[in-house]
């Protein structure tokens, strides 16, 4: 029996037929009509099915029991739950208790998992959307008034000019290079920037290598050079947009000259890049965590909006503005609400309009007003103003800033209780464990990174007494007085359907196949593809052109910490790794912690290809394994994030608006062990 | 037949040995080398014409099947002389022989299938003719 599935790594929304035998997942068949991945699958899809009968897989509600843990029974497991949470909404009040919905699990999950935080009156609901895109929900919503990609993945290839910034798709979101190809082979120019000569550089026409955190000096620095040399698109300009008049003054001082100063970019490679940009007639920017991992994250992202403005990029084939998602849901976590500032549908939780409409749906009285974001939440609990937490299928003790801060201010909880796959770092400092549902053995719909929405079905049982995550939090609810009688994810579907107005037609019945893309207002709405193509859902149907200004970031090298370490990803691991590290095919390919060191920095440091080194930030310290190479310039030493040493180092420096924290620019000091 | 590599598409992905060895038991062969900082490249098995794979092997275990070189694994004795034979390194030995069959009984090799980037095909003139094509196009555009 083949049965389709959507592949639990990154947002790209890669679909796969799981092949089931005898009640066991035995094989994986590709799916060659899928519209984004044409049947192709990254190596970590290639080994999806490796992690689903792994021996660390989660088969029992667990209780903390001194030093180790004890196998309860549900039963007791939700009651300690209830206990948990709801002593700690009694005694304290809602605004202590915390939850953190996972951008792994459905949109049906996110839609209960936020339901549930809110209806308990609590505000504080987050995903890991807040570590990878939360600027790019702030700031297109602000300037374009939608979050999410503008273009399909496979329009890419009509494109006439792509910049990458801040993204190494070819490891990350390796189908995409499959479209970047395409557009190559009929005359694309392809502009990569990033302080890394990555795989993805590989594809580049024009490579701008810039000094990490300088990416706002730059994107001000090519619109200064299409401004001044009359390359704008002025009707579209004077048609669709307001505020250029303010992104004139704002660039003015932003010469080739100057900005190479700050960035390290040749003067005349910036001003290439800028007429490839704005001349050729279908231009698309596609961009991911480089830009939005910075304490500028909303400003970057936000010149990067600019620049499709003032280019009248946006609203056509080959066009558009791209933030690539990384996990296989986090798209549809934020559609679905499971945000601080956000209900679903991306209602504004600060408009006491927004309350009143879900008070109504949902039948109780919901707290009007922002709440605390996932980085504000550890903060709090360090301070002890969060007692109690739930956090499903998310790890920050590993993918969190600072790691050691992050579990101290976890451990000072009154109670948490995860739910998840594996027992992450997070998971060990629990009171309760609750084991939960791979992919394959759970069904539901999720959103990939350009908007489609797809259904996901059920292969196989999930081990042990492991259960749904639906079926967990629906438990959950009603243990704690709430009324969650939904019996499957269809029902919750409907449920969305009515309250989301861009899931109004994305009924369950029409997501076989590939799905649809939203907005998809009504049942006989064929999905919007193309974001923009009769302007933007702002006043007057026009973009907001908000000017930035570029500030260096939070940390700078010094004479302690002179090197500027900026983490990533690599192609066999996916984020904090708990899926595949444990994974055979993937581990064996990359198995330990390294670290890319200029040659030439490292022979100054008598650090050989190979050595062991020890990496210290004025967070924390880390070992790993030096990598000489002259993929970063001197000065610059690059980790990936897969493995829990790596953010032991980055800083707690958050954006002002969307609080992301800075972990592309952290100064840190490097020396050989021995 | 042999799978034919366009370098300038590969992106290092790994994901042909991932899934080569994924239906190979346990057992892939293809090898991603990343070549510097500026390059990978996939070696895999040329299946060539005149194969001192199957001339080293004296049980008749590698063979030619038309453009295939074969492999029946009942006459292999696993003396790895194959291994010391081949001159690419994509045959090696361990207990019994193990290189690409392209994966006999699938219409399409799956490393194909599977590679993101298409990198990959069975059809030898592809990468030179998108390389005309990108030729062609530069000189349209006289850069």
């Amino acid at each position: 029996m083949l049965v389709p599935t959507v592949c639990p790594y990154c947002g790209a929304g890669c679909q796969f037929f799981v092949s089931v035998e005898k009640e066991r997942a035995t094989g994986i068949e590709y799916m060659p009509e899928h519209p984004a991945s044409e049947g192709a699958l990254c190596s970590k899809g290639n080994a999806a099915l490796e992690i689903l009968y792994h021996p660390d897989r989660l088969q029992h509600p667990l209780k903390r029991k001194g030093d180790g843990w004890a196998k309860i029974s549900w039963k007791e497991a939700l009651e300690l739950t209830a206990r948990g949470l709801g002593g700690a909404l009694k005694r304290f009040g809602p605004e202590c208790v915390g939850f953190l919905s996972s951008s792994k699990c459905t949109n049906e999950e996110n839609y209960l998992i936020e339901k549930m935080a809110r209806c308990l009156g609590s505000k504080n609901i987050d995903n890991c959307a807040r570590l990878c895109h939360s600027p790019s929900v702030v700031g297109l919503n602000r300037t374009l008034g939608a979050a999410g990609m503008t273009n399909p993945i496979s329009d890419i290839a009509n494109s006439k000019c792509i910049f990458i910034i801040g993204s190494n798709l070819a490891e990350n979101h390796a189908i995409l290079s499959r479209w970047i190809h395409r557009a190559r082979d009929s005359g694309a120019v392809v502009i990569v920037a990033d302080p890394r000569m990555t795989h993805t550089a590989w594809m580049a026409d024009i490579f701008l290598q810039l000094k990490p955190g300088t990416d706002v000096a730059l994107l001000c620095g090519m619109a200064h050079v299409i401004i001044k040399e009359g390359l704008v698109d002025s009707e579209y300009i004077g048609k669709w947009t307001r505020g250029y008049e303010g992104l004139v003054e704002s660039v003015l001082d932003y010469t080739p000259e100057k900005v190479s100063e700050i960035t390290g970019i040749p003067a005349g490679d910036i001003v290439r890049a800028a007429r490839a940009y704005a001349i050729s007639p279908a231009s698309s920017i596609l961009y991911s965590m480089g830009i939005t991992q910075h304490s500028t994250g909303t400003d970057n992202v936000q010149a990067i909006a600019n620049l499709a403005l003032i280019c009248g990029q946006l609203g056509r084939q080959g066009t558009g503005v791209m933030p690539l998602r990384g996990q296989n849901n986090v798209q549809g976590a934020c559609d679905m609400g499971a945000l601080a500032e956000f209900y679903p549908g991306y209602r504004r939780a600060d408009d006491p309009e927004t309350a009143r409409f879900f008070s109504c749906a949902w039948g109780v009285d919901l707290p009007v007003g922002r709440g605390l974001t996932a980085t504000e939440m550890v903060d709090a609990a360090a301070r002890g103003k969060i007692r109690a937490m739930y956090i499903a299928g998310e790890d920050p003790a590993n993918s969190d800033p600072s790691s050691s801060y992050t579990r101290d201010s976890l451990e000072k909880l009154d109670f948490l209780v995860v739910q998840d796959i594996f027992m992450t770092a997070t998971a060990q400092l629990a009171d309760v464990v609750l084991p939960a549902s791979a992919w394959a053995e759970k069904e539901g719909s999720y959103t990939s990174t350009e908007r489609r929405v797809q259904w996901s079905c059920k292969a196989i049982e999930p081990p042990g007494e492991a259960r749904s995550d639906l079926e967990i939090v629906c438990a959950l609810a009603n243990s704690l007085g709430l009324q969650f009688n939904y019996p499957d994810a269809a029902s919750v579907l409907s449920e969305i359907n009515q309250l989301v107005p861009q899931y109004g037609g994305i009924v369950r019945e029409r997501l076989n196949g590939s799905g649809l893309v939203w907005p998809c207002p009504n049942p006989d709405h064929p999905g919007t593809p193309i974001l923009h193509t009769q302007g933007f859902k702002l006043q007057d149907g026009r973009a907001a052109i908000v000017p930035v200004q570029y500030s260096p970031a939070a940390e700078e090298a010094s004479w302690e910490y002179p090197f500027i370490l900026t983490t990533g990803r690599v192609a066999v691991h996916h984020n904090a790794g708990s899926m595949t590290r444990r994974s055979p095919s993937l581990i064996e390919r990359e198995g330990e912690l390294f670290i890319e060191i200029n040659a030439q920095d490292a022979t100054k440091l008598r650090i050989a290809d190979g050595d062991e080194v020890s990496i210290s930030s004025q967070r924390g310290e880390t070992t790993a394994r030096a990598r000489l190479t002259g993929r970063v310039k001197r000065g610059v030493v690059f980790m990936p994030f897969h493995f829990p040493g790596t953010n032991m180092l980055t800083t707690e420096a958050t954006d002002p608006e969307a609080k992301i924290p800075e972990f592309k620019v952290s100064a840190c000091k490097i020396s050989r062990r021995d | 037949m042999p799978v034919y590599v366009d370098i300038s598409r590969c992106i290092g992905c790994r994901s042909c040995e991932v899934a080569c060895k994924r239906v190979h038991g346990g057992k892939g062969h293809v090898n991603v080398h990343m070549v510097g900082d500026h390059a990978s490249v996939p070696i895999f098995c040329h299946h060539c014409e005149e194969a001192t794979c199957t001339m080293a092997c004296y049980t008749g275990a590698l063979y030619k099947d038309a453009e295939r070189t074969a492999f029946d694994v009942e006459k292999c004795t696993g003396c790895g002389l194959c291994q010391l034979a081949c001159p690419f390194g994509v045959v090696w030995s361990d207990k019994i022989a193990h290189k690409c069959d392209l994966c006999a009984g699938r219409e399409t090799p799956t490393c194909i299938i599977s590679c993101p980037a298409n990198a990959l095909s069975t059809d030898f003139a592809l990468a030179s003719s998108r390389a005309r094509a990108r030729a062609a196009m530069a000189v349209a555009r006289g850069r």
